[in-house]
């Protein structure tokens, strides 16, 4: 396929068209609506899945239906509407269904504004509803990656019986650039062997998250997190730049990875050894590279659109060894080259590295 | 007695930024009339709303205003008016805002009759996301998120209101300012939960000023407003939008009177009495 000008809404909504969704339930909210304004045709013609909701509440609540039957499906939103959909993502999560939502993330708390933001990140890594679970949390950094990382959450999700989010940003969703799509890919032959789909001939499959007796819902909770152990220890992704002669280490996801990636070049100018580590996953964390990495450089700046939430997991990872500096924009403001070059320089300074 | 206060008296000094045209002007030009005709006091009133274009409301009103969450006004404004009953409490919001997200909040805000006035700028579209059908959308609509026609019906937001048992029902036109005064007024004065669907074309993505003024006219002068099933035939009857209030009970006690009586019921008692109860 022929690169192409997509905008990041479009790309993802049409990548997974690509990828074989089979049914979309949303609900406008900018910075995303684009993506169900594609899907709103695109689907039809495709002759497969598409309503408009009432609700977050109840977009997320017909994904958790169509995905017990075994369809491959998906929800996008943005913060707001995001929240609303935590109960049933926690019920998803209990439930043990694969399902993908993308969340355009914007500026909060509250209703904020319409700008972009990584304030999302604990929410969507640590606590995306009640109870005991981790959902897959993929980070795409241009519209390219997004497109593929589409596919890969498809395959994640379904691989793990799991719910995989991704976290894009207002600038990811609204900007356009160059991108290839993928080949349009057949829908899955057959439903998997778990879902409702009638009972004639075999044992009913039951989908629940409700355990009332304590010991059966504790084994559960042990089974899934056996799962998640698993998922950390398989499926940590991320991008690494410029690391082996590296003395400083920029960590940046998304958006602000991107630009990171403009600050390492330009530092790299004016002689100062940085490197880069962009998070693909943010859950699982790439916490084990990163303390390795503790063990060469001899400071991190973390770079992040919210107040510093990534932070504390790069700070967990590095475990004191050595000086974590933060550059944070909030309210929908984009982190500078020039700003986040002239906290690095400060920090090569500070521990006698500036050439 | 004072002057009658102006209507611009209302107004804050924040600029509406509302496409011009929108029928959203006529509303807020409305309700502060309304406000004067009754001589409310600015400090006694607050404007709660959710999310969406009309939403944006308080903001314009030099009065208490509250910028709430999509779809929960009725909440919102149902704990404000129990936070302070002395208050007038006045909902808006738009069709996707009330009717969709939200709608489940009605029923309640009717069961309870709590004393709000709660407009509802119905525009037949969701504006603020550019476009994309609402619930009081005809079937058919062809837009952004429904190209090939939307597969929804509309909601018929009267007949709605009249079987939740809403204690006062009205329907208007922003292109009837007059009319739409007169029955904000009564609303204001009504002693209970009142919904009024205020029909207010948006110019930008869904233009029904010509529509509007050719299927709307007035209630019959028969109609008598305390007849709910007279109402429901009335509001039953889409192919002519009916203006005016459908339905008014007056006689019903209010959420706050029936509240206050309950409350006598429940017996006095002091933090010591509760301390000693536990020790038994």
């Amino acid at each position: 396929m022929a690169k192409q000008l997509l905008k990041g809404n479009v790309a993802f909504a049409e990548a997974a068209v690509r990828f074989g969704l089979q049914a979309y339930f949303g609900y406008p909210i900018t910075p995303q609506s684009e993506a169900l304004e594609h899907l709103s045709g695109r689907m039809l013609r495709e002759a497969r899945v598409f309503l408009q909701a009432e609700s977050e509440v109840a977009a997320i609540n017909m994904v958790y239906g169509a995905a017990c039957c075994g369809v491959r499906v998906m929800t996008s939103t943005s913060g707001p509407g995001f929240s609303l959909m935590a109960e049933g993502l926690s019920y998803i999560a209990g439930s043990e269904i694969p399902v993908v939502v993308v969340n355009m993330m914007r500026g909060g708390p509250g209703l904020g504004n319409i700008q972009p933001s990584q304030a999302d990140y604990f929410f969507m890594t640590k606590s995306a509803g009640h109870g005991d679970f981790h959902p897959i949390v993929l980070a795409p950094a241009s519209v390219q990656e997004i497109i593929d990382m589409m596919g890969l959450a498809f395959e994640l999700a379904e691989k793990y019986r799991t719910l995989v989010l991704i976290a894009g940003d207002g600038s990811l969703g609204q900007m356009m650039e160059s991108a290839e799509l993928p080949p349009m890919q057949p829908l899955p032959a057959l439903r998997p062997n778990w879902a409702v789909t009638g009972a004639d001939g075999r044992e009913p499959n039951v989908i629940t998250s409700l355990y009332l007796v304590a010991e059966h819902l504790e084994e559960v909770n042990l089974r899934l997190q056996a799962k998640l152990a698993d998922i950390r220890q398989h499926e940590v992704r991320f991008v690494e730049a410029q690391t082996a002669d590296a003395e400083l280490l920029l960590v940046a996801y998304g958006t602000s990875g991107r630009i990171c990636t403009s600050v390492m070049r330009q530092a790299r100018q004016k002689g100062i050894k940085v490197g880069l580590l962009r998070p693909q996953t943010l859950w699982p964390f790439p916490a084990q590279r990163i303390g390795e990495l503790c063990e060469q450089v001899r400071g991190i700046l973390v770079v992040e659109m919210s107040a510093g939430q990534m932070l504390e997991d790069v700070d967990h990872a590095a475990g004191g060894r050595v000086p974590i500096r933060f550059h944070g924009r909030m309210g929908g403001m984009i982190p500078m080259v020039d700003d986040v070059l002239a906290d690095l320089q400060a920090l090569a300074t500070s521990l006698g590295l500036a050439p | 007695m004072p002057d009658e206060p102006r209507a611009s008296d209302y107004k804050s000094d924040v600029k509406p930024i509302w496409c011009p045209g929108c029928g959203d002007y006529a509303v807020l030009a409305a309700l502060m009339r309304a406000f004067a005709h009754l001589r409310l006091a600015k400090e006694n009133i607050t404007v709660a709303s959710g999310i969406g274009c009309s939403s944006r409301f308080p903001t314009f009103l030099d009065t208490y205003g509250i910028h709430g969450i999509h779809g929960r006004v009725l909440p919102l404004a149902t704990g404000i008016k129990l936070g302070r009953p002395e208050t007038t409490v006045i909902a808006v919001g738009g069709d996707g805002d009330g009717f969709s997200i939200g709608g489940g909040h009605i029923p309640h805000a009717a069961r309870r009759n709590v004393d709000l006035t709660y407009i509802v700028m119905d525009n037949n579209i969701y504006g603020m996301t550019k476009g994309q059908p609402s619930p009081t959308s005809p079937e058919g609509i062809v837009n952004k998120a429904a190209p090939y026609g939307a597969q929804e019906g509309p909601l018929n937001p009267i007949l709605l209101a009249l079987s939740y048992d809403v204690s006062f029902v009205a329907r208007c036109y922003s292109g009837k300012i007059k009319e739409l005064t007169d029955v904000l007024i009564e609303a204001l004065k009504h002693p209970g939960f009142s919904l009024i669907q205020v029909l207010s074309p948006c110019v930008t993505y869904y233009n029904t000023y010509d529509h509007y003024r050719e299927i709307t006219q007035p209630l019959p002068s028969s109609h008598d407003p305390t007849d709910r099933l007279a109402a429901i035939a009335l509001a039953l009857q889409t192919e002519t939008q009916y203006l005016g209030i459908f339905y008014r009970d007056s006689s019903r006690p209010s959420y706050g009177e029936r509240f206050d009586a309950v409350r006598a019921k429940a017996p006095q008692t002091t933090l010591a009495a509760i301390f000693e109860g536990l020790k038994r």
